[in-house]
C-alpha cells in the first residue's frame, strides 16, 4: 500500500515536471520562417519547455498590408480567459492598435514587445515591456571591438537608400567620431544597392572584388562592416580568403552569413543549438587562418527576445518582478542567454529615462580567441 | 431548373465563399463572441471604403484602384488636423472637409487621365496609385518640416524634416465617431455596436441609391452601358466620368478617415496601400463584376471576405497543427479565391458577349 502510494506520488511529480505547468497561458506571436527564422525557432523552444501553456500564433507574411489580420490575431488570444500575457516578436505595425483594443476589455494582460517596427515612443507607452537591439550604440561598440582586434582602418559599406535611414546615418556618424577618438582611419565606401538595377548578385560581386582592392590599399589591419544583410556572406568569404577583420554583421548572430560563407550545413537536430553552431564556425575560421579576426554575437537577439520575453512575462504575471525594474529583467535575460551559450554578457539601456523600453547589446565572441 | 442553375452560376463567387466561411468557422472553433465582435468591427471599418467603388463601376470605369488617392487625401487631412491642435468631433469634421477639398482636386486630375485612357481604366488607375504613392512619400518625407511648416515636433523625425512612420491618434481622433453612441450587447457588454459609423454607412447607401434615380445618376448608367450612344444622345460623357471619379475619390477619403479613427494609429507610409486591393477584393467576393455592382454586393462582400480573414488562420492552425502552415493556408485560400473571382468574371463576360453575338 505504502509502496503504491509513493509510486503514485512519484508519477504525479514526474508528470508535473515534464511540463513546468504555469497555471495560465501565454500567447506568443511571431512571423513565419520566411520572415524571420530566429523568433520562430524561439517560439518552438518555449513550446518545448511549457507545452500547451504556450499558444503560438503567426502574423501575416505581408504584415505591412494586412494590419487588420495582425490586430485580429492578437485580440483573438485575449478572448481566452486563461491567457495572462502576450509576447510579440517582431512587433509589426498593428501591434499598438491591438494592445489598446485588448487593454479595453482585458487590462490584466501583460504585453511584451520585441523588435518593434512602429515608432518607439508610442510602443513604449502601450506595451508593458519592450526590447530592441541598441543599434545606435553599436556605432561605438563595433569600433571598440575592431580596435581591440587590431584594426587601423575601418571600411563602412553602404549606399544612399540605407544612408537616408535615420538610424543607419546616425550610427555611421557615431562610428566616424569613435574612429577619430581611437586613431582609426574611417573610410566610407559606396556599394551598389542590392535593390538597384544590378540586383543582389551585382552587389555581392562588388564586395568580392572590392575587399582585395581595399586590402591592397590599406593593408591587412582593415576592418569591414556593411549595412546590408545580403552583403555579409561575400564579405566573410572575401575577408577569410584575402585577410582583414570582420567585427560584426549588420544583424549580429552566428546564423547570419557565417554558415553560408563557410559552407556549414546545420543538421536538423542541431538547429537552434548555438554551442554546436559556434563550434562549427570556430573550426572553419581557425582552419582558414582567420583566428582572432572574426567575431559576432553568440545568440540572435530575436530568439532571445521571445524566450526571455516569455520568462519576463511569467514573472510579471506572478508579480515576482516589476516592468520598470531594469536589473531584474536583465537578470532574466542573462539566465536565458547563458543557458544557450555559457557566459554571454548582456548590456541593458533604457530608450527613455523612465520608460520600460529596453535597448540590448550582447558581448561579442571572437573566433579563435573565445573558448567554445 | 435552368433558372436555378442560372442563379447559382451567376452567384458562384459568393456561394463558394459562404461554403468556405462556414466550414472554416466549424473547423476553427473560435469564441463566437470574438467572431461577432470582429465582423461588426470590420463592417464599420471597411464598408464605407468598399461602397466608394460603386459609382465608377456603374459609370463604366470599372474597379477604381484610384481610391488609394482618396485614402491618401484622408490621411493627409488627418495629419494636418492633428498638427493644428484639433481633436474630437471638430477635428474629425475639419479632417473630412480638408480631405474632401484635396480629394476633389485629385479626383479631377485622375478623371482627366482616365478619360484619355478609355477602355484601360483599371490598369491606369492602378499605376496611378503607385505613382501617387511616390509623390505622397516625397511630400511627407522631404517637404513636411522643410517647405511646408509643421509645428508638432513629436510627429516629425528627429532632424525636423519628414513625418515619423507611425502617427498616434490616441487622445485626438481615435474612436471619435465610435464613441459617440455605443450599444452594448451580449455577455459583459462585450459586443459593441458603434452606431454613428453604421448610421453614416446607411446614409451613404441611401445617397448612392437616390443618386442613381437623379438625372446625373441616369446619365452615369447610360455612359456605363454605351459611351457612344450616350454621346450621340447629348450626354457630356467626359464630364459624367470625371464626376464619377471625383465622387469615388471623395468617398474613399472619408472612408479612410472612418477606417483610421477605428484603428487608432496611422502607419504613415503604408496605411493607404492596402485600401485599393482589399476593398476591390471584398466587392468582387460580394458578387460584383467590373461592370455591375450593387450596394448589397458591397455589404455581403465585406462580411464574407473579412469573415474568412478572421477565421482562416485558426482553421489552418487546427487543420495542420502548425501555426506557420496555418498562415500559408490562409494566404493561399484568400488570394486563390480572389483570383478565382476574377477568372469567373472573365468567363462570364466572354459568355455574355457570345450570347449577344448570337442574338
Amino acid at each position: 500500500m505504502k509502496k503504491g502510494l509513493v509510486f503514485l506520488m512519484l508519477i504525479t511529480l514526474f508528470v508535473s515536471l515534464a511540463y513546468a505547468s504555469l497555471g495560465f497561458k501565454i500567447g506568443v506571436v511571431t512571423g513565419t520562417v520566411s520572415q524571420g527564422e530566429d523568433e520562430y525557432r524561439g517560439a518552438e523552444n518555449v513550446i518545448k519547455k511549457y507545452g500547451s501553456d504556450i499558444i503560438h500564433v503567426i502574423y501575416p507574411d505581408n504584415f505591412m498590408q494586412e494590419q487588420e489580420t495582425t490586430i485580429a490575431r492578437i485580440v483573438e488570444l485575449a478572448y481566452d480567459p486563461s491567457v495572462k500575457a502576450i509576447v510579440i516578436c517582431q512587433a509589426v505595425p498593428g501591434t499598438v492598435a491591438a494592445i489598446r483594443k485588448v487593454k479595453e476589455f482585458r487590462p490584466d494582460i501583460v504585453f511584451v514587445a520585441g523588435t518593434p517596427h512602429e515608432d518607439p515612443p508610442i510602443v513604449e507607452r502601450v506595451a508593458d515591456v519592450s526590447f530592441n537591439t541598441d543599434d545606435e550604440r553599436r556605432g561605438i561598440t563595433i569600433i571598440d571591438l575592431a580596435h581591440k582586434m587590431g584594426a587601423k582602418t575601418f571600411i563602412h559599406y553602404s549606399f544612399p537608400r540605407h544612408l537616408s535611414m535615420e538610424l543607419i546615418a546616425r550610427r555611421k556618424d557615431l562610428m566616424e567620431q569613435r574612429c577619430k577618438e581611437l586613431g582609426i582611419q574611417f573610410v566610407s565606401v559606396s556599394a551598389p544597392d542590392p535593390m538597384g538595377e544590378q540586383g543582389i548578385t551585382g552587389s555581392q560581386q562588388f564586395i568580392l572584388e572590392d575587399v582585395p582592392r581595399q586590402l591592397a590599399k590599406y593593408g591587412k589591419d582593415t576592418a569591414f562592416f556593411s549595412t546590408n544583410c545580403a552583403m555579409q556572406e561575400p564579405l566573410i568569404t572575401a575577408i577569410l580568403k584575402h585577410g582583414g577583420i570582420f567585427p560584426e554583421q549588420c544583424c549580429p548572430s552566428p546564423t547570419h552569413g557565417y554558415p553560408g560563407a563557410l559552407g556549414i550545413a546545420i543538421p536538423e537536430d542541431k538547429k537552434g543549438d548555438f554551442n554546436y553552431i559556434l563550434k562549427a564556425i570556430n573550426e572553419k575560421i581557425v582552419e582558414g587562418g582567420g583566428a582572432g579576426r572574426f567575431a559576432t554575437w553568440p545568440v540572435p537577439t530575436n530568439m532571445l527576445f521571445v524566450e526571455a520575453g516569455v520568462e519576463v512575462a511569467i514573472k510579471l504575471v506572478n508579480g515576482e518582478i516589476k516592468s520598470a525594474d531594469m536589473d531584474a529583467i536583465k537578470a532574466v535575460f542573462d539566465e536565458v542567454a547563458s543557458q544557450k551559450v555559457k557566459g554571454v554578457g548582456i548590456t541593458f539601456n533604457r530608450f527613455s529615462d523612465k520608460g520600460n523600453f529596453y535597448l540590448v547589446i550582447a558581448d561579442s565572441v571572437i573566433f579563435g580567441v573565445t573558448e567554445f | 431548373m435552368v433558372k436555378i442553375k442560372n442563379i447559382l452560376l451567376s452567384n458562384i463567387v459568393p456561394i463558394v465563399f459562404v461554403v468556405l466561411c462556414v466550414s472554416a468557422i466549424i473547423i476553427a472553433d473560435i469564441p463566437i463572441n470574438f467572431l461577432v465582435v470582429e465582423i461588426i468591427t470590420r463592417i464599420t471599418r471597411n464598408s464605407f471604403l468598399v461602397l466608394s467603388l460603386l459609382i465608377p463601376v456603374v459609370a463604366g470605369l470599372g474597379l477604381n484602384f484610384g481610391i488609394v488617392l482618396g485614402a491618401m487625401a484622408g490621411q493627409a487631412a488627418m495629419f494636418f488636423a492633428i498638427d493644428w491642435g484639433m481633436s474630437g468631433v471638430t477635428g474629425l469634421i475639419i479632417s473630412c472637409l480638408l480631405a474632401t477639398v484635396i480629394a476633389i482636386l485629385l479626383g479631377f486630375l485622375s478623371g482627366l487621365l482616365l478619360n484619355r485612357a478609355k477602355g484601360k481604366e483599371m490598369i491606369t488607375s492602378m499605376i496611378l496609385g503607385f505613382f501617387a504613392n511616390g509623390v505622397y512619400q516625397l511630400f511627407f518625407l522631404f517637404f513636411i518640416g522643410s517647405i511646408i511648416p509643421f509645428s508638432t515636433k513629436t510627429m516629425l523625425l528627429p532632424d525636423g524634416v519628414g513625418l515619423r512612420n507611425t502617427v498616434d491618434l490616441w487622445g485626438t481622433l481615435e474612436g471619435v465617431l465610435n464613441n459617440i453612441w455605443i450599444i452594448r450587447m451580449g455577455q459583459y457588454g462585450m459586443i459593441r455596436l458603434y452606431m454613428v459609423p453604421l448610421i453614416i454607412i446607411i446614409v451613404l447607401c441611401l445617397f448612392i441609391f437616390f443618386l442613381f434615380k437623379t438625372k446625373l445618376g441616369q446619365d452615369m448608367r447610360a455612359v456605363g452601358q454605351d459611351m457612344y450612344s450616350s454621346e450621340v444622345a447629348g450626354i457630356d460623357v467626359d464630364k459624367v466620368r470625371i464626376i464619377a471619379v471625383i465622387l469615388s475619390t471623395v468617398l474613399a477619403a472619408i472612408g479612410q478617415i472612418i477606417y483610421l479613427q477605428d484603428i487608432g494609429t496611422i502607419n504613415t507610409y503604408n496605411s493607404h496601400e492596402q485600401v485599393g486591393l482589399f476593398s476591390i477584393a471584398a466587392l468582387l467576393v460580394g458578387g460584383a463584376t467590373t461592370r455591375k455592382a450593387s450596394i448589397w454586393n458591397a455589404i455581403i462582400g465585406v462580411i464574407l471576405f473579412h469573415t474568412l480573414f478572421i477565421v482562416a488562420p485558426s482553421a489552418g492552425n487546427k487543420l495542420f497543427g502548425q501555426p506557420q502552415i496555418g498562415e500559408y493556408f490562409r494566404e493561399f485560400i484568400a488570394y486563390a479565391v480572389i483570383a478565382f473571382a476574377l477568372a469567373m468574371h472573365g468567363l462570364e463576360t466572354k459568355k455574355s458577349m457570345a450570347i449577344q453575338k448570337a442574338k
